[in-house]
């Protein structure tokens, strides 16, 4: 193995931790803002290692540039869905975690 | 080996994300494990060697699909404070037997099929022996609208069908209900829509123009523009009408008109029906199913019958 | 075994799920999940069980199932229609023929 797959390996494997972390997180945070929490930032750097590991592997200029715009779409998407989650948690529901682990 | 791996992966999650779909404990829980189910069925259809129809399960059946479930499923929790009624599942001693006879009937056929000896038939090989004469480089566009091109006029159809059916049961209420009612405006929103719907614009014709010669065509265009409608009409910039405008008309129309049109000016030449005149036809044909399509999804997501400036707009 | 043969066997368990769902299942909407989930497995059977032609994919069955896949769509969103309308009608969503006959 080269070394750019040496590189690509080590990048997607690290990205996939961070998506393990934000669903371990998920499932086992005890409130909807600890879970938006580690959502949002797991999952947007997990993201951004797998993308570039794909670029890394690819290396042309096209595809580098259609992950980047990946990248930075499914940010801005995390980001605003996030946004609205906690709003609606924080405006319509109880904030304790007992009552936030009721609703859906 | 670790293709096969890979392969295993993703079987093993089809099937645990179907079996939670109908028997998960609540019907909004049932609703996320359909949708995660539809895009791993993206990633089989590309593990496949089918990346047309990993883009069309995505946009669609994913993405659309459960769209239009979360909305249905809005529409039974109004004025309820609870979650719907959600029965028990029936007692039935026949329903396993069932089961597993028609899915061994399933893999016997599929088995028979993928060790016979019997040849193939000739329609793929003809396909692709014939591409490079019509000037279009994705045999699937190809069959869809020169060889199959009354499959493709009915299913342009069958979607319109579905919508005006869907127009005929609905209530009373006709689109003004709260299933889409918008939250209130934040500028996160805006800024999100400001970047995301010409993106969005620009991915969907891009998708319509690379389908002659690249993974793509009308339908995946058409999908994901009917996704930048769900997010103006879930932000609140559009609304739904009872009733539909001409233009909304025309559009809904456009697609099933033109190929109908366009399919029958070739028996006046004595061709025979459908045989399109040339690849300006197949690139016509293709906007307008696009558009069509795209008006169709949004107004069945709406629940209305028309489109109007919304609250927010 | 290789990984076309892998989907079959993939299709015909998802073909005995969507019909377990199916005959099992009391809310409506679970009932369409089956269904879909069974229209899904045809599809990859079809164009699992169709091997590559002289190594590229065969398209006549890939655009069976594109056609496959838009009117199932089709056929959801008219489902759905029904079923929110039958529930404002009677108020639950279910056809209970659990108080006339019996079941299996």
């Amino acid at each position: 193995m080269t070394l750019t797959d040496d590189v690509t390996l080590a990048l997607l494997l690290a990205g996939c931790g961070f998506y393990l972390a934000g669903t371990v997180g998920l499932l086992r945070f005890p409130d909807v803002f600890c879970r938006l929490h580690a959502l949002t930032k797991a999952d947007n750097l997990g993201l951004f290692l797998v993308c570039s590991g794909l670029a890394v592997h690819s290396g042309e200029a096209r595809v580098v540039s259609l992950l980047l715009l990946i990248w930075l779409v499914g940010l801005l998407a995390a980001t605003v869905s996030a946004h609205l989650i906690a709003r609606h948690a924080h405006q319509h529901l109880a904030t304790s975690p007992e009552d936030s682990n009721e609703q859906r | 080996m670790t293709l096969f791996l890979l392969d295993g992966l993703i079987v093993v999650g089809l099937v645990t994300l179907a079996y939670q779909a109908v028997s998960s404990r609540s019907l909004f829980r049932g609703i996320i494990h359909f949708v995660v189910f539809g895009l791993t069925m993206a990633l089989a259809w590309a593990r496949v060697g089918a990346p047309d129809l990993a883009m069309a399960e995505a946009a669609i059946g994913a993405g659309l699909t459960g769209a239009l479930m979360l909305v249905a499923y809005r529409r039974l929790v109004e004025g309820r404070s609870d979650s719907p009624a959600d029965p028990a599942p029936a007692q039935s001693r026949l329903a396993l037997p069932i089961a597993i006879g028609s899915g061994l009937l399933v893999g016997v056929i599929g088995l028979s099929a993928l060790f016979s000896e019997v040849e193939p038939a000739q329609a793929g090989q003809a396909v692709l022996s014939e591409l490079q004469q019509v000037d279009l480089g994705n045999p699937i566009t190809a069959v869809l609208l020169l060889y199959r091109g009354l499959d493709t006029l009915l299913e342009v159809a069958v979607l319109l069908t579905a919508f005006l059916a869907a127009r005929a049961v609905a209530g009373a209420d006709g689109g003004e209900g709260s299933a889409t009612t918008p939250a209130p405006e934040t500028p996160m929103v805006g800024a999100l829509l400001a970047v995301v719907i010409p993106l969005t614009v620009l991915v969907a014709i891009h998708l319509l123009r690379a389908g002659s010669y690249e993974p793509g065509g009308a339908f995946q265009g058409g999908a994901v523009l009917a996704g930048a409608g769900v997010l103006l009409i879930l932000s609140g910039r559009i609304a739904a009408t009872p009733v539909a405008g001409p233009l909304i008309r025309m559009g809904l129309l456009a697609g099933l008109v033109s190929f109908m049109l366009i399919g029958l000016v070739p028996l006046l030449k004595g061709s025979p029906l459908l045989a399109l005149p040339g690849l300006w036809a197949v690139y016509f044909i293709e906007t307008a199913m696009m558009l069509s399509i795209a008006i169709t999804l949004i107004l069945l997501f709406a629940g209305g019958g028309g489109l109007k400036r919304g609250r927010n707009g | 075994m290789d990984s076309l043969g892998l989907y079959v066997l993939a299709a015909a368990v998802l073909f005995g799920v969507g019909v377990y769902g199916l005959i099992v299942a009391e809310h409506l909407m679970r009932k369409l999940f089956a269904i879909n989930i069974m229209g899904n497995a045809i599809f990859i059977l079809l164009v699992a069980a169709s091997g590559p032609i002289q190594g590229s994919p065969d398209p006549v069955p890939q655009a069976l199932v594109l056609t496959g896949i838009v009117i199932a769509v089709s056929a959801t969103a008219f489902a759905l229609a029904l079923m929110v309308r039958l529930y404002q009608e009677t108020g639950q969503a279910t056809l209970s023929s659990r108080d006339d006959g019996d079941d299996g």
